[in-house]
């Protein structure tokens, strides 16, 4: 289990139109393990991120050079299913985004959408998401009830819940806590801690001392490229680039 | 660009704390062996009565570095500069209690008739000088190659303080007939083996703290470890 390689990017250049936003990437990601990404607003962190499920393809105007392999297959390769690649890797985004229906079907939906039919593997499932997601003591009362009267630490933890029911390899987080309060943050922070047993996790966020406490490894983005990658507590002790340095103890950024 | 101002001042003033208490140790250190070279009573007597300065430094180093800790969430260099300082501060605290220890025992000394001037002691104070002083300047310039030469010197130290004892217990077989003037001797040489010691030990602490510039600047843990 250790150190076996989830994701691999060799070379990826990532363009907007004309404005290079990754420029030749290359990094391999651990299975089972957290990997936060860091770095100043446009460093290009949120942009690899939605690479490895192909977010960005929804863009228009986007174009992707290099590849990005995820347990060894080519994720941009042309006869890939996108819908099947996003089922493997799923993600959780910077707001809680609860669909306006009851928690049951929230957590359900990718299972509907995956034809899941039965109604008691259904309901397994959701329970054992919400489970996964230290959510199912606080819900289990009110399942039926719209998701959208839970507060926003439990919103957040029931879209973990929603990500993980399809049983993803991956699951990506693009800033999962920067819209909640110091206890609800630490509740998604435990979390994470528990689901690297099962899952591979990659996280951007924008708290330093998040990226200490919860990740494995450390990357550094900066203008779009990646500066320095390393054990989390490699980097946050004894960095061994300046930019690194720098970025990390506050000195620009 | 520099951002963190606050911060960085606060950091630059940990740093000039610690220089200050250097300062003080450096100099309670360099007078003890005066007074002990000198037989000076009054000198021994401010040496002792100082060393409340050099502890109201170490508590507010300990102070403002809990302070940064906890409040600033430092990383990296300035993460290993707060703990390396705490460190170093002990040190130096130590450092001063064995100058006020030296000029415990010279006003002793003071009371009875001097030995024989030792020149082993000479040496011994001269090497334990010159590493305190490699020491603190080392860290005023976080210079990792001055802070482990400190360690080359601390064989020299070793075996200077061994012929100090030698020279000392030589003296004490020796010299007398039983009675009185026996007594007295060996209490003399028993206080100036005692000086030897905590001469010896400074030389200790003066490496510790060259071990800890070393990870200040370097982020290597140097302790116990043969090379950096």
């Amino acid at each position: 289990m250790k150190n076996l390689p989830k994701f691999s990017a060799m070379n990826l250049d990532f363009f907007y139109g004309g404005f290079r936003a990754l420029e030749d990437i290359s990094i391999t990601i651990n299975k089972n393990q957290v990997t936060a990404l860091i770095g100043p607003s446009g460093c290009g962190k949120s942009t690899f991120l939605r690479c490895l499920n192909r977010m960005n393809d929804l863009i228009p105007g986007i174009r992707v050079e290099g590849t990005v392999q995820l347990d060894g297959e080519d994720i941009y390769a042309p006869s890939v299913d996108v819908v099947n690649l996003r089922r493997r890797v799923g993600m959780v985004f910077q707001k809680p985004n609860p669909f306006p229906k009851t928690i049951f079907e929230n957590v359900a939906y990718g299972l509907r959408v995956n034809g899941v039919k039965d109604k008691k593997s259904l309901q397994e499932q959701v329970e054992k998401s919400l489970h996964q997601a230290a959510l199912w003591d606080e819900v289990k009362d009110r399942i039926n009830n719209s998701a959208l009267g839970l507060s926003g630490g439990q919103q957040q933890r029931l879209c973990i819940a929603r990500a993980l029911a399809v049983e993803p390899d991956v699951v990506l987080m693009d800033e999962p806590a920067s819209a909640l309060d110091p206890i609800a943050t630490q509740k998604i922070e435990d979390l994470i801690h528990d689901l690297k047993k099962n899952f591979t996790i990659i996280i951007v966020t924008h708290s330093m001392q998040q990226a200490a406490r919860v990740s494995d490894i450390t990357a550094f983005f900066y203008m779009g490229k990646l500066i320095e990658t390393g054990d989390t507590e490699t980097v946050f002790t004894r960095p061994s680039l300046q930019q690194t340095e720098d970025y990390i103890t506050g000195r620009f950024g | 660009m520099e951002d963190r101002k606050h911060f960085i001042d606060e950091l630059e003033k940990l740093k000039m704390m610690l220089l200050n208490m250097a300062a003080l140790t450096q100099k309670a250190f360099i007078r003890a062996n005066q007074a002990y070279l000198t037989r000076d009573e009054a000198l021994s007597r401010e040496i002792i009565d100082g060393d409340r300065a050099i502890n109201d430094i170490e508590v507010q180093i300990d102070n403002l570095s809990l302070r940064l800790l906890a409040l600033e969430q430092p990383m990296a260099r300035d993460l290993r500069l707060i703990i390396g300082t705490t460190r170093i501060s002990s040190e130096l605290e130590r450092i001063a209690d064995q100058a006020v220890n030296i000029a415990e025992r010279t006003l002793f000394l003071c009371q009875h008739p001097p030995l024989a001037p030792i020149q082993a002691m000479d040496r011994l104070m001269e090497v334990t000088g010159n590493m305190l002083d490699h020491a603190i300047r080392s860290f005023a310039d976080l210079d990792p190659k001055k802070a482990m030469s400190i360690r080359e010197m601390d064989d020299a130290a070793d075996q200077w303080t061994m012929e100090v004892l030698q020279t000392l217990i030589d003296n004490m077989v020796q010299n007398f007939p039983a009675g009185e003037k026996r007594l007295i001797n060996t209490r003399r040489s028993v206080q100036t083996i005692i000086i030897s010691r905590c001469l010896e030990r400074v030389g200790d602490h003066s490496t510790n703290i060259g071990e800890h510039v070393a990870f200040i600047s370097t982020g290597i843990n140097v302790k116990h470890q043969k090379v950096l």
